[in-house]
């Protein structure tokens, strides 16, 4: 006889039996529910409710399901770890948390605790920023899916009360000109979603009026089956506007669109892995997205906020309603009751259940005072959007659920919030890798040329322009520098109108690296965000964390991420950067196999004065080019190695300790005005690097390599493309040139050359080894994925 | 009398039609032989009116109105009666 | 009259969003902007309050049936009659990118005999989609668009474009006709350029979206309504333009400057 029981009320509503249930007839309730609970949670579920000595409704389970899951909860990283040097007690508490909680900056305002990450701009104004995953509904339909995650991490920034000002996107797809016959049933080409991502961005971000201005575009293999869409959104708040005081009696309002059977589960979709089929059984998980009507809302909170008449809000994303108005009565220590009926559908029959964990896009939750209801609903009015008061928040600690009189659900809080950690072992072991070995090759001018127009490395240009990165007119250093749209390190907003603060915004991201070893992925990774951010002239960076990774359930997946985890704690401890807020996607996993580990990092610095902002164009004849940091034989994972087909196995290391001096030092020149133009080293090394700053100038250079910091003596093919940390180019006027080099004293830093004549010069002492036209050099960059010229 | 139309809005030949050209790329993309695509708008109307050539005349001034530019659209409908 | 009385009226629709920095250009001038929903303007009637018309970018509506349109149809239903005054009462109204598609659906622009019953100009697909670049300009009006006499004609001026329907075209039945009246009345204002002054002659990416005759920007044949698809509101500021890190001096103003403190000057002066 089955447990599960239609009620014999006039809609369609279910109760569970779950009296003394066993573990396959616990497993037979969530597979004809769609439950994506495990064994573990269903059991915790059932000995609740025969303490309770009573039956469970398909809205409660539905919502142990929805809050609990992977991408609601983040199990994974808040579980207990064994691994063979001990346990770790949450990798979130552990590793990434804990660098905040140590380094205790007061100019933290609010950390992994609310919707986005929030820090200090100046006295009155604070700046949130958050970054989402979006992979899973990305794969299955990808301009929905690419425009619905970014509708979603803008919701995140409304849901702190800000006023979105800049969006960010990194994006990973397989090799566009990957063979049609290797792929997959089920799986779509990565030309295909490579294109319907990039629309779906652009529509969403340029329609709602919100520039994108920093990003990253990177292809390999391990994508193919696994596309990866991060979606970021920066916001500036009033920080007296910042009002999260909700008490018992005040209302829950429901606003945005209206509530349908589209999204019905997305979470417990982003929470598994892709199979053949998730294609047609996963799109009713994919949202249409209404950037207009979030336009809309988006004005809409900003007055609410001006005017101080909400007490609380957060956005409805993943779990849709249930997660919403839990979370937010959770946070207060309060319950709270909610009529579901009053929820305005677009479908004309739907079950409670269905209601309450509905993912319909562009919706916000509001907590509203009763005498502020009816200026709220008229403001929403004014801006055409729908509005509805559907309950209200009550003492106690347990949530009420009802439809038309009926009540649907009743959930203690306390239980909610509490679901059984999950306790993993990891192992992993270092692959097997050898360093390749080749000779060196006859011109190093075309490997070069070569270099250049290697996807991850060529101009993204034809990416870029599809997005705004002007609207608002507050984009000081654009994503594309100067005229001939050099790669600038990232970009540089004004985001008041009195003051000449500034926020940078750049990432790192090394997904090769992490086929080597997933320690110096991420310690990379967050190097590269930071150095980005200092070359621009960023400091007091606080960073972001995203990680997209395979199935947690395996031992070497688990093992790498507990090992990038614990390099994002050493690294950002000593660099005094803490993680304000972060994202993770696990279960990455296709039929063409997992996903390369891939943790992108994003930081946030300030600039006192963004007219002291530095890009990385060379500007002057006659003035002098300097390396900062030390150059080591590491080119495991990096793109010269893969142009000859390597791997490698020296991955990129980092003494933090050194590298972070040698920042401040940089910061402070930056200060002095010592520095006409910077760029970071990354892909491609000291070769692709200058060849850009060169090009982006329009100015000639001529480099010698033996000047070169270097530890050993690397060939000159490994020198020039080495992609070693912490380094950094800069250009330095004569007149500058000693005050600089006194300012750096101490740490490892050369000059390398002179910015002068009309073409690209490297050589080592006197011979000449690479000798280019910058049309030529320019050329090779854009043309691969279409430039402008 | 309720009649429904159904009006398909396309871009007058020798325009560039961008959103085709996507298009098509998109399904090449999906590993089609597809050689050419021409993108047009369609829109289901439904109306009440006194006769056939009332509910005409009224579909054909939405699309001299609003749906179409004539500078660079060419529009036709179809009218049925109906539910 | 005083240059701190004339007030502008930025009307928004759903999904306009150049308003931030349209209003800051303003306001650094010295002048009153207010920004209110048109449907606020449609309730009370109060356009000819104003002294300026300033019609935002954006996807109002979200561009839906064609850009623009349904908020030019909005705008001509509601309020058709006002905005006729407004534009013959010499009053500028001056619509950029979504503005300006909305002035061209409307039939203010080129209304070559005031204001047209079906659209005599377009805004069509671009020919490489959707394209944020910055573009140069040169200003080709004789002396009609008398709202825009402060801005320099010698000079190639620097606005960001970002669009995917800005692509300027007549009908092709009256193509010649149409280029012939536009010269004839003075009413073109800005052609897309290349670096050295010469026209774009409709390569891209100088021309960013195949604009017939490397159209930017029209008015009307009294020269008081004035659209174009590039954003002078997004080149006002000095540190806005490309290569500003490129001077030792960054100057505290972009070439978007001329463009409103032109429109500015000529209320001041002649109401």
């Amino acid at each position: 006889m089955s447990r599960i029981t239609k009620s014999h009320l006039p809609f369609d509503h279910h109760t569970i039996d779950l009296l003394n249930a066993t573990d396959d007839e616990l497993v037979e309730i969530a597979n004809s529910l769609g439950l994506g609970l495990n064994l573990q949670e269903l059991r915790a579920v059932r000995d609740r409710y025969m303490l309770m000595e009573r039956r469970a409704t398909d809205v409660e389970l539905q919502t142990y399901d929805q809050t609990w899951s992977e991408h609601c909860f983040h199990k994974t990283f808040k579980g207990v770890i064994e691994t063979p040097d001990g346990v770790v007690d949450g990798m979130l508490k552990s590793y990434l948390g804990r660098v905040v909680s140590e380094l205790d900056p007061p100019w933290c305002f609010s950390v992994f605790e609310d919707n986005a990450g929030i820090v200090d701009l100046d006295d009155e104004h604070a700046v949130a920023i958050k970054v989402e995953t979006h992979n899973h509904p990305s794969a299955i339909e990808p301009f929905g899916g690419a425009a619905t995650g970014l509708g979603g991490v803008i919701r995140d920034i409304l849901g702190v009360w800000a006023d979105p000002i800049a969006c960010t996107d990194v994006l990973c797809f397989g090799p566009l000109d990957y063979p049609y016959e290797k792929l997959p049933e089920g799986v779509k080409h990565p030309s295909y979603i490579f294109s319907g991502v990039v629309d779906g961005i652009g529509s969403y971000g340029n329609s709602i009026g919100i520039p994108t201005v920093n990003g990253a575009v990177y292809f390999d293999e391990d994508y193919t089956g696994n596309v990866v869409v991060y979606a970021g959104c920066i916001g500036l708040l009033r920080k007296d506007r910042y009002i999260r005081n909700v008490k018992a009696g005040d209302l829950v309002v429901l606003t945005g669109g209206r509530t349908g059977l589209d999204g019905i589960h997305g979470v417990t979709f982003a929470s598994a892995e892709l199979t053949e089929e998730s294609e047609e059984v996963s799109r009713p998980a994919v949202q249409i997205a209404n950037p207009i009507e979030e336009e809309k809302i988006k004005r809409a909170i900003k007055q609410i906020s001006e005017e101080r008449l909400g007490s609380g809000i957060t956005d409805l994303g993943g779990g849709g309603l249930s997660c919403a108005v839990c979370e937010l009565a959770d946070r207060y220590g309060l319950g709270a009751e909610v009529k579901l009926e009053r929820v305005p559908l677009k479908a004309v029959e739907m079950a409670p259940w269905e209601i309450w964990i509905s993912e319909s896009q562009e919706r916000m939750c509001l907590a509203v005072p009763a005498e502020n209801l009816d200026r709220v609903l008229q403001i929403f009015e004014d801006e055409q959007v729908e509005a509805n008061e559907i309950g209200r928040f009550t003492g106690g600690n347990s949530v009420k659920v009802e439809f038309m009189g009926e009540r649907v659900a009743e959930l203690d809080l306390e239980f909610l919030f509490n679901p059984p950690r999950i306790q993993r072992s990891i192992s992993w072991k270092p692959p097997v890798l050898e360093e390749p070995s080749f000779p060196i090759p006859d011109d190093l001018g075309e490997t070069l040329k070569r270099l250049l127009a290697a996807p991850n490395i060529a101009s993204k240009e034809v990416v870029v322009r599809r997005y705004d990165h002007e609207v608002k007119g507050g984009t000081i250093v654009k994503p594309l520098q100067g005229w001939n749209a050099g790669p600038s390190d990232g970009a540089v907003l004004k985001p008041l109108d009195h003051s000449w603060r500034g926020v940078t915004v750049a990432c790192g991201m090394n997904p090769r690296y992490g086929k080597i070893h997933p320690y110096w992925m991420a310690a990379s990774a967050l190097d590269e965000a930071i150095r980005n951010s200092v070359a621009l002239g960023g400091r007091r960076i606080a960073i972001l964390d995203n990680f997209t990774w395979g199935n947690p359930e395996y031992e070497d997946r688990l093992g790498g991420l507990v090992l990038a985890s614990k390099a994002c704690y050493d690294i950002a401890r000593v660099y005094g950067t803490p993680f304000i807020s972060g994202k993770d996607s696990l279960y990455n996993e296709s039929p063409v196999g997992p996903v390369a580990p891939t943790l992108l990092i994003t930081a946030l610095g300030i600039v006192p004065d963004v007219r002291k902002t530095v890009t990385m164009d060379l500007k002057e004849k006659g003035s002098s080019l300097y390396i900062v940091g030390e150059t080591k034989r590491e080119l495991g994972g990096s793109e010269y190695y893969r142009l000859g087909g390597y791997l490698g196995a020296s991955v990129p290391r980092l003494e933090p300790e050194k590298t972070i001096e040698a920042y401040r030092r940089l910061t402070k020149a930056m200060d002095e005005g010592f520095i006409r133009a910077c760029h970071d080293l990354s892909e491609g090394g000291l070769g692709v690097a200058a060849a850009e700053m060169a090009f982006t100038g329009g100015l000639g250079l001529e480099l010698d390599i033996s000047y070169l910091p270097t530890e050993g003596r690397p060939r000159d093919d490994l020198a020039l493309f080495s992609e070693s940390n912490g380094r950094l180019l800069v250009e330095v006027t004569d007149r500058k040139a000693s005050a600089f080099e006194k300012n750096m004293e101490g740490t490892v830093f050369a000059k390398m050359g002179e910015i002068l004549g009309d073409r690209f010069i490297v050589s080592r002492g006197g011979e000449v080894l690479i000798d280019e036209s910058l049309t030529a050099l320019i050329a090779a960059w854009k043309t691969p994925l279409g430039g402008s010229r | 009398m309720i009649f429904n139309a159904t009006v398909f809005v396309r871009l007058k030949s020798g325009y560039s039609d961008p959103e085709g050209e996507t298009t098509a790329k998109a399904l090449q993309g999906l590993g089609y032989n597809v050689t050419d695509v021409r993108s047009s708008k369609a829109y289901e109307i439904t109306l009440e009116a006194k006769s056939r050539e009332e509910a005409e005349e009224a579909v054909d001034e939405m699309c001299r109105r609003l749906l179409t530019n004539p500078t660079k659209d060419d529009y036709r409908f179809e009218l049925r009666e109906g539910q | 009259m005083r240059r701190s009385d004339i007030r502008v009226l930025l009307m928004r629709a759903p999904g306009t969003n150049c308003d931030a920095e349209t209003v800051r250009a303003f306001q650094d001038l010295g002048v009153q902007p207010r920004l209110l929903h048109s449907q606020r303007v449609f309730r009370e009637r109060n356009l000819l309050d104003y002294d300026i018309l300033f019609l935002p970018g954006g996807f109002s509506y979200g561009d839906y049936v064609r850009s623009g349109a349904i908020w030019a149809k909005e705008c001509e239903y509601r309020i058709g009659s006002e905005m006729e005054e407004f534009v013959e009462s010499g009053r500028p109204v001056i619509g950029v990118c979504n503005g300006f598609q909305v002035l061209v659906e409307t039939g203010f622009l080129p209304g070559f005999e005031g204001r047209a019953k079906v659209p005599q100009a377009a805004l069509g697909n671009s020919t490489h989609g959707y394209q944020c670049r910055w573009i140069r300009l040169k200003k080709v009006n004789k002396g009609a668009c008398a709202i825009l006499s402060g801005v320099p004609e010698d000079e190639i001026l620097r606005y960001p474009v970002a669009h995917g329907e800005g692509r300027f075209i007549l009908p092709p039945d009256r193509r010649d006709e149409y280029l012939r009246r536009l010269y004839e009345n003075d009413q073109l204002l800005f052609r897309y350029a290349r670096e050295d002054g010469s026209f774009a002659e409709g390569n891209w990416p100088e021309n960013p979206n195949g604009a017939f005759h490397d159209i930017a920007g029209i008015c009307n044949p009294e020269g008081n309504v004035v659209g174009l698809m590039p954003h002078p509101e997004r080149a006002y500021f000095g540190y806005l333009m490309p290569q500003w890190s490129r001077e030792e001096q960054p100057s505290e103003y972009g070439d978007g400057r001329y463009f409103f403190e032109s429109v500015v000057r000529y209320v001041e002066r002649k109401f």
